[in-house]
């Protein structure tokens, strides 16, 4: 018996292990029109020369209530039902880089850990003594450190990085998720509908059962 | 007017006297507790799945090439997309989990004894039909889960003596999961359903022949039947309604808790997830499959583990009725049961490890020895349950069971004394 | 079965109004949400937004010569855009077509520019342009150089879609400003 006791809880440890292979940042989100439309800010300059976001068109960044300015500045003469595709091509980009930058609509949700793992992972660079940068959050990654995390690891310049970062992951959680913020929305309504819904059912249930006792 | 068109149908056809023979005037046990909503749920829920199901294939398109952006079509661009298939993926695991529970009642209460054995056996196809219904679906999207899963499930036929390569080839229509096995799985995921609404009538007319068990076990005289309406439908619909309240909270707050991450990228040939877990309705299944260190083994393991439910009218020699109610040894069986299925599942979802692997194969061995040894407990126990008592009601029907044996026996008998 | 007489239900269970009053709202409140439930579904087979961004078309004007036609797709559909020569817009200011009487004049909104649904009123095949104007190949309707029916079996005029000038040189077809 001891002997099982003590699997169960090393295997218990294992999992944790298992979960945790990074400790990840908890980032809190904003999630309102300002900071997403500052994180489309930040990775048109940043991210887009390199990332295409398949899924998103600017349109749908005009239908969300973006600046109309701003959209006409970043889709140039695109047409406004043209996705947000990567400046450089996905060949030039393999032979940067050795591989092709991942396409970014889906990449808050194809992470375990989502909104946090991606904020982790643009703060987790680090200077090697070698002089070139590592990430302890994907050490494969074959990303530059394009925020410079790993340079500036104090003061405002850090604080600066770090709403830079927070910013591009509320507007990649916006984008991977469109409709979050209607679904929360409707799902109160939906349930305090539910709950009227089955108090009323209780109540036609007992009084009609009374009638057997 | 109303009733001259109803009179005009009933002569001919039987429309009132079928509602009210089957449905409002169905005499059903007024004894039934809760745990008897979960049929119904299963029906609502088998509804459900197929109404969202309909609207979403009139936006998905099976194609290696273009599912995973049909499904991303329907997430933003089709008007309450997202809300269709986030009621289609949360209703799937919502299915498996009033099925189990339902499953469960029928063990506790030992619904599956004569003369339910059809009921129990039509709902064990019912199952197989659900999980091959589900596991279709799941390839579907086309992401990183959908195309490995269905890998790893197709090779499990490789089990198979003699032809398993070619059997795996045939299921796929390709070297590998394709396109051609896109389309057969969305061809078939759309007829399954039709043939479980088949299904689903063969075990209501078993049930209306039979009529419902209760928690009592005993067959209720008939002034403790009571119409099935207005009493279970409003206990049915109040029922409902909790169930609805659990199911918007996954729907509208926590979709993605049951869609694994790796789902969101598209199937890549070429490049296995590091942590490959199936849905969590697979998982304790998964865990025996993985258990057994040997291809073959494992598979047959797997295959028995889920249809071994099937033998339990032949595994279970008691002569109590009412299951668990009477029973405090067959009933600390269930519980053990119960138990050991979470510790598969939990099994089946981490990565194996020395540890885990242990557990897992300490697990299966506990879950097939908790049936081979009902035969002995039961015989053991009615000996022990005889000696102590029970009550006279139990006492008159095992008595009454016991000679209707003897007089069915005693027909048979005299039937072949008069041919010879 | 000793309670399933032969009297209705709601006699049986007795205690009149209350009782039909909890039953009359729970039927209403569930109504209501089952007609709600229903929305979604209708909902989806509406076009959905990729389809709706469709409805407007932008197109830059700039590059059609004068006397040149560029077609574009709008929701699907053939428009003509006609950058029209003087001699053209001489021509229709004196057609006179009987069938569906329209001055050229409230048919453009800069007497250079004609913007058309390239879809003949007849049976809806698509004109090809022939010198001045506009024949259909199917049954043999002419147009004019302002889209108008000069010769059936068309019945009415070509026609003209929603748009507008957003500058010099680009228009948006399917939306007035």
């Amino acid at each position: 018996m001891r002997t099982l006791l003590k699997i169960v809880l090393l295997s218990c440890i294992s999992l944790s292990a298992w979960a945790n292979e990074a400790v990840l940042d908890k980032v809190n989100l904003e999630n309102d029109l300002k900071s997403i439309e500052r994180g489309a800010d930040t990775l048109m300059g940043a991210c887009h020369s390199c990332h295409t976001l398949k899924y998103v068109h600017y349109r749908d960044l005009l239908n969300f209530g973006m600046d109309k300015q701003k959209v006409e500045a970043w889709r140039g003469d695109q047409p406004l039902d043209s996705a947000l595709v990567a400046q450089m091509s996905e060949a030039d980009a393999i032979n940067m880089f050795g591989k092709a930058p991942p396409d970014l609509s889906l990449m808050v949700k194809a992470r375990e850990g989502g909104p946090n793992y991606v904020y982790s992972y643009l703060l987790g660079y680090y200077q090697k003594p070698d002089g070139s940068t590592g990430n302890h959050i994907y050490p494969e990654t074959k990303m530059p450190d394009i925020l410079n995390s790993g340079g500036s690891t104090e003061g405002k310049q850090h604080a600066e990085v770090q709403a830079q970062a927070r910013d591009i992951v509320s507007f990649l959680t916006w984008v991977s998720d469109p409709h979050e913020a209607e679904r929360l929305r409707l799902g109160y309504y939906v349930i305090g509908y539910l709950i009227v819904l089955t108090t009323l059912l209780y109540f036609v249930k007992k009084q009609v059962w009374s009638k057997l006792n | 007017m109303p009733g001259r068109i109803v009179e005009w149908i009933d002569q001919r056809f039987p429309l009132t006297s079928f509602v009210k023979h089957e449905l409002t005037g169905y005499p059903t046990p007024r004894n039934l507790s809760y745990w008897w909503n979960f049929g119904f749920l299963a029906g609502f829920v088998l509804v459900l799945q197929v109404a969202t199901g309909i609207f979403l294939a009139m936006h998905y398109k099976a194609d290696v090439a273009l599912s995973f952006d049909s499904i991303q079509h329907i997430m933003r661009d089709v008007n309450y997309g997202w809300l269709l298939r986030y009621m289609h993926a949360v209703g799937a695991s919502a299915f498996f989990f009033v099925i189990f529970v339902h499953m469960a009642r029928t063990l506790y209460y030992g619904s599956y004894r004569a003369p339910r054995e059809l009921m129990w056996w039509t709902g064990q196809g019912l199952l197989l039909l659900l999980m091959a219904t589900a596991f279709m679906g799941y390839l579907l999207p086309w992401g990183q889960m959908s195309f490995w899963g269905a890998t790893v499930i197709t090779n499990l036929f490789r089990a198979t003596p003699f032809f398993g390569d070619q059997i795996v080839i045939w299921l796929r229509g390709d070297f590998t999961v394709g396109d051609a096995t896109l389309t057969r799985f969305f061809s078939l995921h759309y007829l399954m359903p039709f043939i479980i609404f088949g299904a689903v009538l063969i075990h209501l007319v078993a049930l209306h022949t039979v009529k419902s068990s209760n928690p009592s076990g005993i067959n209720l005289a008939d002034k403790d039947n009571i119409p099935f309406h207005p009493y279970f439908t409003t206990k049915d619909l109040y029922g409902l309604g909790i169930f609805l309240i659990i199911y918007s909270i996954f729907v509208f707050f926590i979709p993605n808790s049951l869609i694994e991450p790796a789902n969101n990228i598209p199937a890549n040939p070429m490049q296995t997830p590091n942590h490959i877990v199936p849905e969590w309705y697979f998982l304790p299944f998964y865990a025996i499959l993985r258990s057994v260190p040997n291809l073959v083994g494992g598979v047959l393991a797997m295959g028995l583990s889920v249809i071994i439910f099937a033998f339990m009218p032949f595994l279970d020699r008691s002569r109590i009725p009412g299951g668990a109610r009477y029973r405090p040894i067959y009933k600390l069986r269930f519980y053990l049961f119960v138990l050991d299925m979470f510790i598969l599942g939990y099994v089946g979802y981490v990565p194996p490890t020395t540890q885990t692997i242990l557990i897992g194969q300490i697990a299966t061995v506990i879950y097939f020895a908790s049936y081979f040894i009902i035969p002995f407990i039961s015989v053991k126990e009615d000996a022990w349950l005889f000696k102590r008592g029970l009550p006279p009601e139990v006492m008159a029907l095992i008595e009454k069971e016991a000679l209707d044996k003897e007089e069915r026996k005693q027909k048979r008998l005299r039937r072949q004394g008069d041919i010879t | 079965m000793s309670n399933t007489s032969s009297e209705p239900i709601s006699e049986q269970l007795g205690d009149g109004n209350r009782r039909d009053f909890l039953i009359k709202v729970t039927s209403v409140v569930g109504g209501v949400g089952v007609a709600a439930a229903c929305v979604p579904f209708v909902a989806s087979m509406n076009p959905s937004t990729d389809v709706l961004a469709k409805a407007e078309t932008e197109v830059d004007i700039t590059d059609i010569p004068a006397g040149g036609v560029r077609t574009v797709a709008w929701q699907g559909k053939p428009v003509f855009i006609v950058h029209r020569t003087p001699e053209q817009i001489q021509s229709v200011s004196t057609t006179a077509n009987a069938l569906d009487p329209v001055p050229d004049s409230q048919r453009v909104q800069h007497p250079e520019w004609l913007v058309v649904v390239g879809v003949c009123t007849h049976m809806g095949c698509v004109p090809n342009k022939e010198g001045l104007g506009w024949t259909c190949h199917c049954h043999g309707s002419q147009y004019d150089d302002s889209g108008r029916v000069v010769r059936g079996p068309a019945p009415k005029n070509l026609e003209v879609p929603p748009y507008y000038f957003v500058s010099q040189n680009k228009i948006i077809i399917g939306k007035v400003a």
